[in-house]
């Protein structure tokens, strides 16, 4: 045998590829097939969002949390509220925490669905595909009654909600809800046992507790160590401490069927939180929507024909924007991906000063090396997607 | 459109729809299965096939890719147009920009369009690929995809519903029908 | 929750009397200000001590106050999930000095502490790895510091010669538009016009 020297071999994986789950650009270096070396290059989708946040007045900027993470836009929406409030103040109605609620967990079986699917496909199985988008369309089409819009909702407004939900909503979630557990099951049915998907999956991409937390992963990917943390029960924000829902949690190792099975779990769940919050939704029809002080949400339509001081507020609030008072805050809120978290610093003037995006997925693609190590080449989609990573709100 | 049994008698005329189709692509098959053979104009036939089977990409850049993947999925069917989604540049003939192009990313996607084979389509869908939209007057977006590539149709939305794309990408088929050039 | 803080506050001051210039609580949040050269002590001291276990480095971030003398603040915010409670670490630095990474005590400030060296241009001393991550190979400035324009400096467009992509200077058909907002009233500094005139007859 001569000992000549192999030099490893250098593969560069995306931007464009259809499992990189939108922009990624992966640099490989490969021994043989083994993966010696993943460097993400991420930013190909940097929109700089958070400059633009500082030029633009608080409700002009709620849309960009929309199309930060564009598979779950209201659980983002939903954590810059969250921030906006604990600043300024404001009491946000219960009718209002409960629609955000139902649309909060509505976004997350999204997510959920999304993710699964695509997971799926990139390890090979189509099917899910199909059947999860079907029930994202009938997702979409409750966001559509609610606010007009079938993906980016901007509904979540500080102080509340842009306005009420139609009558009827309530009952259709909930048949829907009823109904969608069966759904959940009849993916089972294709991945769960299947034997392609578990070789593909078990024991892949394998994280300890100590190296999740160093990474500072959260979200599913944490809960598959056999943490209960979730935001939602531990730090809860808008009556998420009413509702009856659990946790579930990994019993065993971190890998990517673990991380899968874990939301597959967790869509069960979903759908008790959202049963309730139609119930709690219904016994509160009529209740305000938003925070009642004129001086942070908008007056109704109906008020501002007869009362001129509702059509100033209405002026004031659409040119100018509200004031909100100096201070800083870090609101963090259990995105369907993981830990979702605003750092807001204002000045006292209608727009923020400075407001920093934490975003689960850049932990999560960041730990991309540390997991990848050592697979093999097809491991890193099955990695990729068992992340969950979108580049919306990776690279901002 | 149309790919006519006799020459010059219904030339310009549409393929109907419905039962007449089915009629007429009748007469056609029976043709080619008496004689062998059908007479047909070149540019025509050519266009039907183009418009028939137009091969989009999945350049899903940011949030429009969603609404794409919805649309090629079960509800709005992309296939029944012939659309069928491929990875690979080299074997689609349109390109769906789907979401915000920044400056990193357009190099990379100008080599995409490039890698792909004559005649080519460009539909840039989205407010953030016709021209920056809301991200127009950020430092690291490319105020409009037509900057970098050569654009065909433009679907407005943010993002265009799934529907929206759907008729934008018929708008493409019609355009391929009514210029009727071999090259383009 | 903020009773818990407080009480972590004083243990956290006393044990770290030299490293911690003042801490405060703010909308229920603990904020400790650090001195820049003992941040990686803080951060381990966070991690390791029995009454913290911050265990979590969640997020790290930059913020730019140009009118002050040290112009940049870091911040860190951690999160210990034994204890269900979160701290922010803030420590100040200008263009030129470095802070110390902390790549070593979280593997996770890693791609945090790049995109603030992107961001802002903050120096991070000792990180492994300390690229742009964030922003267009090759892209000049800092794009978040506060004397970065929104439109930034160059643009880019497909050259047809060339056959390339090429950068250009900014060219806008309509600026960005913004208003100041502060009302005239508020803004309005020392006399008006005409004030002069009534204070020498009075």
């Amino acid at each position: 045998m001569s000992n000549n020297q192999i030099k490893n071999y250098n593969l560069n994986f995306g931007p464009q590829h259809p499992a990189a789950h939108g922009v990624l650009r992966l640099v490989l270096e490969l021994d043989g097939e083994v993966i010696d070396r993943a460097d993400p290059h991420i930013g190909l989708l940097h929109r700089g969002t958070e400059k633009l946040l500082e030029n633009k007045i608080y409700i002009q900027g709620t849309p960009y949390f929309d199309r930060l993470d564009y598979v779950a836009p209201q659980n983002q929406e939903h954590a810059f509220c969250l921030a906006i409030e604990k600043l300024t103040g404001m009491e946000v109605p219960k009718r209002a925490q409960y629609i955000r609620v139902l649309y909060a967990e509505i976004g997350r079986i999204q997510n959920h669905l999304m993710n699964i699917c695509s997971y799926a496909m990139d390890v090979g199985a189509m099917t899910p595909f199909l059947w999860g988008f079907e029930e994202r369309e009938i997702l979409y089409e409750f966001c559509e009654r609610a606010c007009g819009a079938r993906m980016h909702m901007n509904y979540f407004r500080p102080g509340g909600v842009a306005q009420d939900i139609p009558a009827g909503l309530t009952d259709d979630v909930r048949a829907w809800a009823d109904r969608f557990p069966q759904v959940v099951k009849d993916i089972e049915t294709l991945l769960t046992e299947n034997r392609i998907f578990r070789q593909r999956t078990v024991d892949i991409g394998e994280i300890s507790l100590e190296d999740a937390q160093d990474w500072a992963f959260s979200g599913p990917n944490l809960r598959g160590c056999g943490v209960p943390w979730d935001l939602r029960k531990s730090q809860p924000y808008d009556s998420y401490e009413e509702f009856d829902f659990d946790i579930p949690v990994g019993k065993g190792k971190n890998d990517c069927f673990a991380r899968y099975y874990l939301r597959m779990l967790e869509m069960y769940e979903t759908c008790k939180i959202i049963k309730q919050a139609c119930d709690k939704l219904d016994a509160c029809v009529g209740e305000p929507i938003k925070c009642t002080d004129n001086k942070f949400t908008p007056p109704k339509r109906a008020e501002m024909k007869t009362s001129m001081e509702a059509l100033i507020h209405h002026f004031k609030l659409f040119t100018e924007g509200f004031k909100v008072p100096a201070g800083e805050t870090y609101c963090a809120v259990e995105a369907p991906k993981g830990e979702f978290a605003v750092y807001l610093v204002s000045d006292g003037t209608n727009k923020p000063y400075r407001c920093h995006i934490r975003a689960p997925g850049f932990a999560h693609l960041q730990a991309m090396d540390f997991l990848s190590k050592g697979h093999m080449l097809a491991d890193i989609t099955a990695n990729i997607g068992s992340l969950d990573i979108v580049f919306g709100e990776i690279d901002r | 459109m149309g790919v006519n049994s006799k020459p010059g008698s219904q030339a310009l005329a549409p393929i109907p729809q419905g039962t007449e189709q089915d009629v007429l692509l009748k007469a056609v098959s029976d043709e080619i299965q008496d004689r062998g053979f059908v007479v047909a104009q070149l540019d025509k036939v050519v266009n039907w096939a183009r418009t028939g089977s137009l091969w989009p990409l999945t350049f899903g850049l940011a949030c429009c890719a969603v609404e794409m993947m919805h649309a090629g999925m079960s509800r709005y069917d992309l296939d029944r147009f012939g659309m069928v989604f491929r990875p690979s540049p080299r074997q689609s003939d349109v390109i769906i920009v789907a979401g915000t192009l920044t400056n990193k990313m357009a190099p990379a996607f100008r080599r995409v369009y490039d890698q792909m084979a004559e005649p080519r389509y460009v539909v840039s869908m989205g407010s953030c690929a016709n021209g920056g939209g809301y991200y127009h007057y950020s430092y690291s977006v490319v105020r409009g995809c037509d900057r970098v590539v050569p654009v065909d149709i433009y679907v407005p939305g943010c993002p265009p519903t799934a529907e929206a794309l759907l008729y934008g990408l018929l708008q493409l088929q019609k355009k391929i029908r009514r210029t009727g050039t071999l090259f383009r | 929750m903020s009773e818990a803080l407080k009480e972590l506050a004083e243990i956290i001051s006393a044990k770290l009397a030299q490293e911690i210039t003042s801490t405060e609580i703010q909308n229920g949040e603990l904020i400790l200000n650090a001195r820049r050269d003992a941040v990686c002590k803080v951060l381990t001291f966070l991690r390791d001590d029995a009454n913290c276990q911050f265990k979590l480095l969640m997020d790290v971030c930059g913020a730019d106050y140009p009118a002050r003398d040290e112009r940049f603040d870091v911040v860190y915010n951690l999160l210990s999930i034994r204890y269900n409670l979160r701290v922010r670490v803030k420590v100040t630095t200008d263009e030129d000095t470095a802070v110390p990474s902390v790549t070593d005590v979280f593997s996770a400030a890693g791609w945090f502490e790049r995109e603030t060296w992107d961001l802002f241009g903050i120096y991070f001393d000792g990180h492994p790895d300390l690229r742009r991550i964030m922003t267009d190979y090759g892209f000049e400035g800092h794009p978040l510091r506060k004397d970065f324009p929104l439109t930034g400096y160059v643009e880019l467009r497909y050259d047809d010669e060339q056959k390339r992509v090429v950068y250009e200077p900014v060219k806008l058909t309509q600026d960005f538009r913004s208003f100041d907002f502060l009302s005239p009233w508020e803004g309005m500094q020392g006399q008006l016009p005409g004030d002069e005139k009534a204070e020498g007859n009075a």
